[in-house]
């Protein structure tokens, strides 16, 4: 064991750099902004601190916060299309992958699934704004112009550009999968249906599990692919508004609205707290019990 | 194997951010002004027409333009900004975000300019804050209705000139089955407003003394005038193409340009795109309620040109805004851009026919700008913002034109002050 | 343990006949094909096509009379592309070995010396950075550009780019050195190697884990148009995801041009892509694997 000494002057040695990078350029910049939902600029005092009225101007201005609870319902949604669609899907390519069915194809189909994940938002919302346009395309029924469709079809564009991320995230935890237990399964005359659910998904519960989450924390970082297609006011009628472009909305303002910088940082602290929060519940209530149970 | 590895990793490194050092040192010549604009479309404009004509003639002045797109422009020239930098030369917004902008402090002011004599207040009106002025007016545009003229003479058609005649046009091109009557999607939700309601609207709620009457809180938007004006709009939607809740603005460009649709509502800003195909496009203009009836006609103060006041070059800002003024660049302007016109009142001619065309509508009509922009999208909810979700509504829900006009109303009267207590 | 162990799982049965299982399992599998890369296919074909055949069938191949070229003509006379690769390049480039660089470096002392009483609190910052929205920072980060005086210039989205990489990669890099036996660097340490060189003797252990941590933090730096819009928008310095969305703006109408300019911009990180992807997979899989 190193002595406590070395190690302790090692540690700083190895982090610093990594550390000075991601505090100057990231938590420093994010911690100003936060501390800015407490001021609001004024034109001749300059900021003055007023504590949480922001926040409560955020609350309780009625077009304000019920713009803010609509987008906080669609993000709910688009989180649970990504979570309902993409994350069983990605199991099923991930499954199939590792099924043994497959020989030299394998490394084939995985590289080609994937890469949609690498196309960027100006292309992917480019493609399907161009297949689903009822002028041109093979959909007549105008998905993107109707309050109920136009959310799940862009939720349907998310999950076909990142359905690569859990297929690859649980295909490698797959292959880690012990193969005589797989063997032993089979010998014992079990399908590979019942394979799968009682020897292989057991035990990638916690990839599983984390997976779930991580779509939980890009979905509620979302905004590229919204924006992409309906800019920073998305309709109709505000029914593809996420907390992202709610937010960037309010910060930066549309062509039509006059943007408010104290605002948007409030409504960014307001976002973050709640992603720390589901996020930091579910690690303690569910990881640590899905680790507890598989090791 | 290991130690070599690294030193590649290094080398990379080190190649990379020099690279990236070597690049900004060229950028750092002596008077480079950078233009900061939305206007992506006229890249060419600006880089082989307008930009080598100043130049001429101040070859100790480079001017950069460096357009963003129109989504992105409010919010990257604010962050620049706010953060202390940002284009020498910023294109303005009319009204109230440029207000905004300039209550801010990101504008010098250039009452003294020389070349400002040559703009009337109403020209400057757009950008005049407090009693200063600090955006130079480059353009203004109007909106009407292209169309196509070898499908009007195939159906025997002319130009309406009021609401009835208009329909009754758009009624006979749906009967002959063979053409879409108007161009129009609902996706792209500011064009409804823009080229739709606050084109028919005017000849509704009489131009300028609608508009002044919200902006002084003598008229409300739940006046018969206004729910007339959303009427006469609302009567556009059988004329649409199927699917049109979904289609955007370059979808409609496209449908128009192929010869699918025989009339446009549009902007003259689009003049270049409509007639890219060698189409042959006329233009008319909104129609009066009834034969005889005044005309109006939207003119809109759309770009103006100020200086940056974190700017280092504010001496060389000034002197190509004195030029930007003046005479030389309007007439250039104008007639590589067409549809954007000249806001000074010094005599321009326009090359373009069909932006001659345009510029003609103005004869005998009433000139109004976009209803809600000026005073009463300040606060929120903003009334343009709100009249894009609520024509949106019209068009692809069952919302009625009393139902979006009280909507819109009580949303005005929950902060605008003049609107209060009504 | 090789890398490569539990990689490549031996095919359960070794009959290499086509059963009814097999051929199930690719015809599903094809059907995903299909679908990931019929859309893209479709912007291909279009974008070798003139306009009115592209709104006239946009789903039929180019024939003799609707081939046209055009397009890429078009991008290459009036686009940036060549400037903009080479932006593009360098910025992803640079910024990926930074990042696996350091983040390296970090994850391997958070997991080396976690006796340290500081250890849980950086691991649980670095945690935290996964979830940041670093846009929202957007105002003071120019700030800072301005005071360092790199606004407009490439090193100014490495930093940036880095900083928004360095989370996930210690988080993920972690993962990898808790694999490597403590035997070893003991072992090491014993023979008078000092913490570097003990460092030195880990690292090829979680090779797999660097082409990881690089691939996934490739994908966003290449696709992000925030940052290079803010930072770096001086036309010297645009990358090919700004490029192409001033193309966008700018040919609104010019279908063709636009279809090339976006297959040209997907192009080099889908063929990165397939070259890394054999190592990336094999990064994860040893990282989950203990």
């Amino acid at each position: 064991m190193t002595r406590p000494a070395t190690a302790r002057w090692s540690l700083l040695l190895f982090v610093l750099p990594a550390l000075a990078i991601y505090v100057m350029f990231a938590v420093a910049p994010l911690v100003s902004s936060v501390v800015m939902s407490f001021f609001n600029a004024d034109r001749t005092l300059g900021s003055v601190f007023v504590g949480f009225e922001n926040y409560i101007y955020l609350f309780t201005e009625p077009v304000v916060s019920a713009r803010f609870w609509n987008a906080l319902v669609n993000n709910i949604k688009y989180f649970a299309i990504h979570v309902l669609v993409e994350v069983p899907i990605g199991l099923l390519m991930a499954a199939l992958l590792t099924s043994g069915a497959l020989r030299r194809s394998e490394g084939v189909y995985r590289t080609i699934l994937f890469i949609p994940a690498t196309l960027s938002v100006v292309i992917v919302g480019f493609i399907w704004r161009l297949i689903i346009n009822p002028l041109w395309g093979v959909v007549g029924f105008p998905l993107l112009g109707n309050q109920m469709t136009a959310l799940p079809t862009i939720s349907l564009m998310g999950v076909w550009q990142y359905v690569g991320i859990p297929m690859i995230f649980l295909y490698s935890a797959l292959l880690a999968v012990p193969n005589d237990l797989v063997e032993a399964s089979r010998l014992d005359g079990a399908s590979p249906w019942r394979t799968f659910w009682d020897i292989k998904f057991p035990l990638i519960v916690p990839q599983f599990g984390l997976i779930v989450i991580l779509t939980f924390i890009w979905t509620f970082n979302g905004f590229d692919l919204v924006f992409a297609l309906n800019g920073s006011a998305p309709g109709p009628n505000y029914s593809t508004d996420i907390l992202g472009t709610y937010f960037y909305r309010t910060f930066f303002g549309s062509s039509g609205q006059v943007a408010d910088l104290d605002l948007g940082a409030t409504v960014a602290t307001v976002i973050f707290t709640i992603m720390l929060l589901v996020t930091a519940l579910y690690f303690w209530l569910v990881q640590r019990r899905l680790r507890a149970h598989t090791v | 194997m290991r130690r070599i590895s690294i030193g590649v990793t290094t080398g990379a490194l080190v190649l990379g951010v020099s690279l990236a050092a070597m690049t900004s040192a060229v950028m750092a010549q002596s008077v480079t002004l950078t233009l900061g604009s939305w206007r992506t479309e006229d890249l060419a404009v600006w880089q082989d027409q307008v930009l080598p004509a100043f130049e001429a003639t101040h070859p100790d002045i480079n001017v950069e333009f460096a357009p963003i797109n129109t989504n992105e422009y409010n919010a990257a020239i604010q962050s620049q900004i706010e953060g202390g930098t940002g284009p020498d030369l910023i294109t303005c917004r009319p009204f109230d975000v440029n207000n905004e902008w300039i209550g801010r402090g990101y504008f010098s002011e250039l009452d003294g300019l020389a070349g400002m004599a040559n703009f009337t207040d109403t020209a400057k009106a757009a950008w005049t804050f407090e009693g200063h002025t600090y955006c130079v007016p480059v353009a203004a545009v109007l909106a009407g209705f292209y169309y196509n003229v070898d499908i009007f003479n195939e159906l025997g058609l002319t130009p309406p000139t009021t609401t009835a005649e208009f329909i009754a046009v758009l009624q006979a091109i749906q009967d002959s089955g063979k053409y879409t009557p108007l161009a129009m999607g609902s996706a792209d939700s500011w064009q409804l407003a823009y080229n739709g309601l606050y084109s028919v609207g005017p000849a509704y709620w009489k131009g300028e003394e609608g508009r002044l009457g919200l902006i002084d809180g003598t008229k409300k938007l739940t006046d018969p005038e206004f729910v007339e004006a959303f009427k006469a709009f609302a009567a556009w939607r059988p004329f649409l193409p199927p699917g049109q809740e979904a289609l955007a603005y370059p979808d409609m460009t496209q449908l128009f340009t192929l010869g699918r649709a025989a009339i446009l509502p549009d902007g003259s800003w689009n003049i270049k795109q409509v007639t890219s195909t060698g189409l042959n496009v006329g233009v008319f203009g909104p129609p009066a309620v009834e034969a005889g009836g005044q005309r109006y006609l939207q003119e809109m103060p759309d770009m103006a040109i100020g200086i940056n006041a974190a700017s280092p070059n504010q001496e060389a800002a000034r002197t190509f805004l004195d030029w930007v003024a003046g005479p030389e660049f309007q007439q250039i302007y104008v007639n590589t851009a067409p549809g954007f016109f000249a806001m000074s009142n010094q005599a321009v001619t326009y090359d373009n026919a069909l932006a001659q065309n345009f510029a003609d509508l103005k004869t005998g009509a009433s000139l109004t700008p976009r209803l809600a922009l000026d005073r009463l999208s300040a606060g929120t909810p903003p009334l343009d913002d709100e009249i894009w979700r609520l024509l949106q509504l019209m068009m692809t829900t069952d919302t009625t034109a009393e139902q979006a006009t009280q909507e819109l109303q009580a949303g005005l009267e929950s902060w605008y002050g003049p609107q209060k207590g009504n | 343990m090789t890398s490569l162990a539990g990689y490549k799982p031996k095919p359960v049965a070794d009959d290499r006949r086509w059963t009814a299982e097999r051929v199930l399992v690719h015809v599903i599998l094809l059907g995903f094909v299909v679908l990931a890369l019929g859309p893209i296919f479709v912007v291909i074909i279009n974008s070798l096509k003139t306009t009115p055949a592209i709104f006239g069938g946009p789903f039929s191949l180019p024939t003799a009379e609707t081939f046209s070229l055009d397009g890429y003509v078009r991008v290459f006379t009036r686009g940036n592309f060549i400037a903009n690769y080479s932006n593009s390049l360098i910025v992803t480039v640079s910024a990926v070995v930074l990042t696996v660089l350091l983040s390296t470096l970090a994850a391997y002392a958070l997991v080396e010396y976690r006796l340290t009483a500081l250890v849980p609190i950086l691991t649980g910052l670095f945690l935290i950075g996964v979830m940041l929205p670093i846009r929202l920072g957007t105002i003071p980060i120019i700030k800072i550009m301005v005071a360092w005086g790199i606004m407009d210039t490439l090193l100014a989205l490495i930093l940036v780019y880095t900083a928004m990489s360095i989370p996930l990669a210690v988080t993920l890099m972690m993962t990898y050195f808790r694999t490597v036996p403590t035997e070893l660097k003991e072992a090491a340490r014993m023979d008078g190697a000092n913490e570097w060189q003990t460092f030195l003797i880990a690292l090829p252990l979680v090779r797999p884990g660097l082409a990881a941590v690089a691939t996934v933090t490739m994908l966003p730096i290449w696709n992000d148009l925030w940052f290079p819009l803010i930072l770096a928008p001086g036309k010297a310095n645009q990358t090919v995801t700004l490029g192409v969305q001033q193309f966008v703006g700018q040919f609104l109408n010019d279908y063709p041009a636009l279809l090339a300019a976006l297959t040209l911009g997907a192009m080099p990180l889908v063929l990165l892509f397939t070259v890394f992807s054999r190592q990336f997979i094999s990064g994860l899989s040893q990282g989950y694997s203990k």
